[in-house]
């Protein structure tokens, strides 16, 4: 056995243990997917013969996430623990490394979808009673970005399942935030009232946070696809196990 | 009987339990992950199950790992964690074989 043999067989341990940590394959692939249908369905004033602003439709999109964190788990159970749980060892120095990015990452992105929330429920909600009647009451949306800041003191020491923390609610929030932005199409001019010069720029904001869902889907799809990928080659490469 | 050379010395002098092929591979899988369950150790290193059991319980016994019992269901399921014992005894193994080999363009 040399080296190379050695340094070969911890590396395999390390790629089977990340699909149990932070890879989840064709989960992500399917999450991209997901992400892509539910900005499109809300954008959409029919989809699949319902209407947008139907309140079943609505429901199910609210329920998009939670379907998809389901599904993350019913994947990884199926095709990615077949050779047993393997727990991945917390990589303290990359961690270290990584723990000020992921602060401001989720800083970022509480500053951004407070603004959002912020000018959606008080600016085009309130201007629109009726159909506020769908959407969660706006202090209720406005606490959602909270639950970034839940795993803050799990990444700051350092943990790999803060990590995982992060970037399952950062997707869960990504889809949520079109979900009730576009069940209440953006008007077109002339803008009711309450929707002023902080209206316009949140109607950009809305613009820029298709695209960006667009972009992070299909590209979750290719990473999803990938590490699928991945995964059978790490099986292809185990021995074959001795009888007896 | 003429006295061993340094290298030989050094050759004898590494940690029998640790040298033998299954064994090192077992703590070198161990070493990369917090724990790993038997059915992952067995598939990664390709031992049966009677040699991956006998091999466990010598490491076990040298204190280089711990066993880990739990159910799954009603179904037990063993795991396998390294201890700081045996990632030290890992870490020397290496760190002597590494001497022992020869510099790249020696012979």
């Amino acid at each position: 056995m040399t080296p190379h043999d050695l340094d070969a067989l911890g590396a395999l341990t390390r790629d089977y243990a990340a699909f149990q940590a932070r890879k989840s394959g064709l989960a992500t692939a399917l999450g991209g997917l997901m992400g892509i249908v539910l900005v499109l369905a809300a954008l959409s004033p029919n989809f699949m013969g319902v209407h947008a602003m139907d309140r079943l439709l609505v429901e199910y999109l609210v329920w998009v996430p939670l379907l998809w964190l389901v599904l993350k788990e019913a994947f990884s159970r199926m095709l990615y623990r077949g050779l047993g749980t393997v727990k991945a060892s917390p990589d303290g120095g990359y961690e270290r490394k990584r723990w000020l990015w992921i602060l401001g990452l989720a800083l970022f992105l509480i500053a951004v979808l407070l603004a959002a929330l912020y000018a959606f429920a008080s600016g085009f909600l309130q201007a629109n009673q009726p159909r506020a009647a769908l959407c969660p009451p706006p202090l209720w949306i406005l606490l959602m970005p909270l639950v970034y800041l839940l795993p803050m003191p799990w990444t700051v020491r350092g943990f790999e399942e803060a990590r995982v923390y992060l970037v399952l609610v950062g997707q869960c929030i990504l889809w949520l935030v079109p979900m009730f932005l576009f069940s209440f199409r953006p008007p077109t001019p002339p803008l009711p009232s309450g929707w002023g010069l902080f209206g316009n720029l949140t109607g950009i904001g809305f613009v820029a946070l298709v695209e960006l869902v667009q972009i992070w889907g299909a590209l979750a799809m290719v990473r999803g696809w990938k590490e699928h990928r991945e995964y059978l080659a790490l099986l292809r490469s185990l021995p074959r196990v001795q009888e007896g | 009987m003429s006295p061993l050379k340094p290298d030989l010395h050094a050759i004898l002098d590494l940690d029998r339990i640790v040298h033998e092929p299954a064994r090192l591979a077992i703590l070198t899988v161990l070493a990369a992950a917090e724990s790993v369950e038997f059915l992952f150790l067995q598939r990664i290193t390709g031992l049966s199950k009677g040699n991956l059991s006998s091999h466990t319980q010598k490491l076990e016994a040298a204190g280089f790992l711990e066993t880990l019992k739990a159910f799954r269901g009603r179904i037990p399921v063993t795991s396998f964690q390294i201890t700081e014992d045996g990632r030290a005894a890992l870490h020397a193994y290496h760190k002597q074989l590494r001497a022992l080999l020869p510099k790249e363009g020696q012979p």
